[in-house]
């Protein structure tokens, strides 16, 4: 369709305006009535869906603080929150989802900045600005290819991004996915609150930083096993974490401190099992 | 001459004709009420008044449960658990308000793309699209602030991680994780902030973007369907 002059466009609408005025039907009892049955619809699922959440519901817990578990729909609550918890699994929200995923697909350190920043502004800008990109006087979306593309194209994506997002095992944030990242945030073993490892979106500043020191396997599994006496750093054998767990997240700060710089000198398959079996990796909470 | 004795039908008649002539609410309201919508109109522009629908569902249950709700790290668990356990219907009202958020987040999709398919959003109707846009991300925060007012170990460790991914971000990252978490560390002022933010301010945001939404909704006539065929000939818009 040839583009309109603005005095067209507005000659058009105004045209379009006066018809629809005078050959339509009347809000009230038409569009009432219709807005009406969809808004009741609307609350029978939501009402429905409280129900079906509700029905689910275990006993209420005798002790303060306790979870009460719910069926398929999820408990009433769980267990009240604790900033001490060793390790939990967070998940947000479902409609969330696909802004995680889209953290993990954008995992390396040099590629953090596109998934918290720079993919999700652009989507925000775009949504803001469409009217403004798309002109055009067509409104049939059969002739609108672009529009098109996007209309079938955002759903299947964001519905895919959703998917895999409920998937995936929950890795505190981290950029590289590894799951000792989980272990060393605060929801794990709590090593983010001293140190600053970018990967894992840690920036404490009690401890060295760790980016900077980078160290190697060895010394990282020395250091987390036994601490250093006279600093901050503790042993976290004495501590009580499992030779499993420090052997995970000593191969994770080998490999992603410094954005992954030695990530090909320590061998991850061989620490995989030890993570795998401190329930790191998402399987176990 | 004494004036002559109105009928009941008159007499109803002065306080409407009283309002009227100081407001003109009454001709205000016939106007919203029968002027004409296109007459093809179709069930796919219902999903607005969904939206409307959903959010009285929100404002209500959200008031009732603020009767209860103490948010504080003591207080705000055991008031969920109360309003849960033991209020009368409060398992409701706080479902209704937990899974109304869902249908809000799903309704705006559909009315999104229901606009989208229909290039309802081109002139002159742009700002419509962007007032719906702002709403969209305001919903979107008012899901984020509610998540954690729960107080359980869910809604802390994805509130935790939220806000760290939040401070992660260059620039501005840090600065708005610090104003969420009320200083550099998750405190008990984060809970008050959050609860403030998603019961005060952001609802009154969200009042005024709507009533923006509807007026212009209203002054420029709901598009007809781009596939009708009952439209003003040599007009497309
Ligand atoms: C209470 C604060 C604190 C916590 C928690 C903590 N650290 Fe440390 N860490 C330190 C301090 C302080 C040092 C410096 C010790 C020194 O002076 O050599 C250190 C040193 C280290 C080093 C040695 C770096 C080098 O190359 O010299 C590693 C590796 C390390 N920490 C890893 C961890 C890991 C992994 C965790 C979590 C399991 C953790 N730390 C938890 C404070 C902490
Ligand atoms: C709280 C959220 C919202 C509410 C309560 C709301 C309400 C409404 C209502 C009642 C209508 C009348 C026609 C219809 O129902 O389809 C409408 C139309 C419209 N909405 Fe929304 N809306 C919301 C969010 C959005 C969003 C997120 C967008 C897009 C980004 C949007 C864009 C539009 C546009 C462009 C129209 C005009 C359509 C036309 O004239 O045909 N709205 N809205």
């Amino acid at each position: 369709m040839p583009r309109m002059t603005a005095r067209e466009r507005r000659e058009a609408y105004q045209r379009e305006y006066q018809f629809q005025k005078k050959t339509g039907k009347p809000f009230f009892p038409y569009a009432v009535l219709h807005d009406t049955i969809t808004s009741l619809v609307v609350v029978a699922l939501i009402m429905g869906l409280t129900i079906l959440w509700h029905s689910g519901f275990g006993p209420a817990p005798t002790e303060a603080g306790g979870e009460r578990p719910g069926g398929f729909l999820g408990p009433a609550y769980e267990a009240q929150a604790d900033p001490g918890t060793a390790s939990y699994d967070p998940r947000p929200e479902w409609y969330f989802f696909f802004l995680f995923q889209l953290l993990r697909i954008f995992s390396t350190p040099e590629l953090l900045l596109f998934g918290t920043i720079i993919v999700p502004t652009m989507l925000m800008v775009l949504m803001l600005a469409w009217p403004f990109l798309d002109r055009g006087p067509e409104r049939r979306v059969s002739r609108r290819p672009v529009s098109m593309a996007l209309a079938i194209g955002t759903p299947i994506v964001l519905l895919a991004l959703t998917w895999s997002g409920s998937q995936a095992p929950a890795v505190g944030g981290a950029a590289s996915g590894h799951a000792g990242a989980a272990l060393f945030a605060d929801t794990g073993l709590g090593c983010a609150s001293c140190h600053t490892l970018k990967d894992a979106g840690a920036s404490g500043t009690v401890g060295p930083v760790l980016d900077t020191l980078n160290p190697d396997y060895k010394t990282a599994l020395d250091f987390i096993t036994n601490g250093k006496a006279g600093t901050a750093m503790q042993s976290y054998k004495a501590k009580g974490a499992t030779a499993d767990q420090i052997a995970c997240v000593a191969s994770y700060v080998a490999a992603w401190a410094n954005g992954g710089a030695k990530a090909a000198s320590v061998d991850q398959a061989k620490y995989a099992a030890a993570c795998k079996a401190a329930g790191a990796d998402g399987t176990t909470k | 001459m004494a004036p002559p004795i109105p009928s009941p039908k008159e007499l109803a008649q002065i306080p409407v004709d009283w309002i009227e002539e100081r407001s003109g609410l009454v001709s205000g309201h016939k106007y919203l009420l029968f002027r004409n919508v296109p007459k093809d109109i179709s069930w796919l522009q219902t999903l607005g008044s969904g939206l409307i629908t959903t959010f009285l569902i929100q404002a209500t249950t959200g008031v009732l449960l603020a009767m209860y709700y103490q948010p504080t790290p003591d207080g705000a668990f055991s008031s969920i658990q109360y309003i849960t356990d033991t209020a009368t219907l409060g398992w409701m009202i706080r479902g209704m308000h937990k899974w109304g958020s869902t249908m809000f987040v799903i309704l705006l999709f559909l009315h999104m793309g229901r606009v989208f398919l229909m290039g309802s959003y081109k002139y002159p109707r742009e700002m419509t699209w962007v007032t719906g846009a702002v709403l969209f991300l305001m919903v979107m925060f008012m899901s984020l602030t509610g998540y954690l007012l729960v107080f359980d170990q869910r809604a802390y460790w994805a509130s935790v991680v939220a806000i760290n991914i939040n401070g992660s971000a260059p620039i501005l990252g840090p600065f708005i994780a610090e104003f969420l978490k009320v200083g550099p560390e998750f405190s008990q002022h984060t809970l008050s902030r959050f609860y403030s933010l998603h019961m005060l301010a952001v609802p009154g945001g969200i009042m005024a973007f709507i009533g923006l939404h509807l007026w212009l909704v209203i002054r420029l006539g709901v598009s007809s369907p781009p596939w009708s065929k009952h439209r003003a000939k040599a007009g497309e818009v």
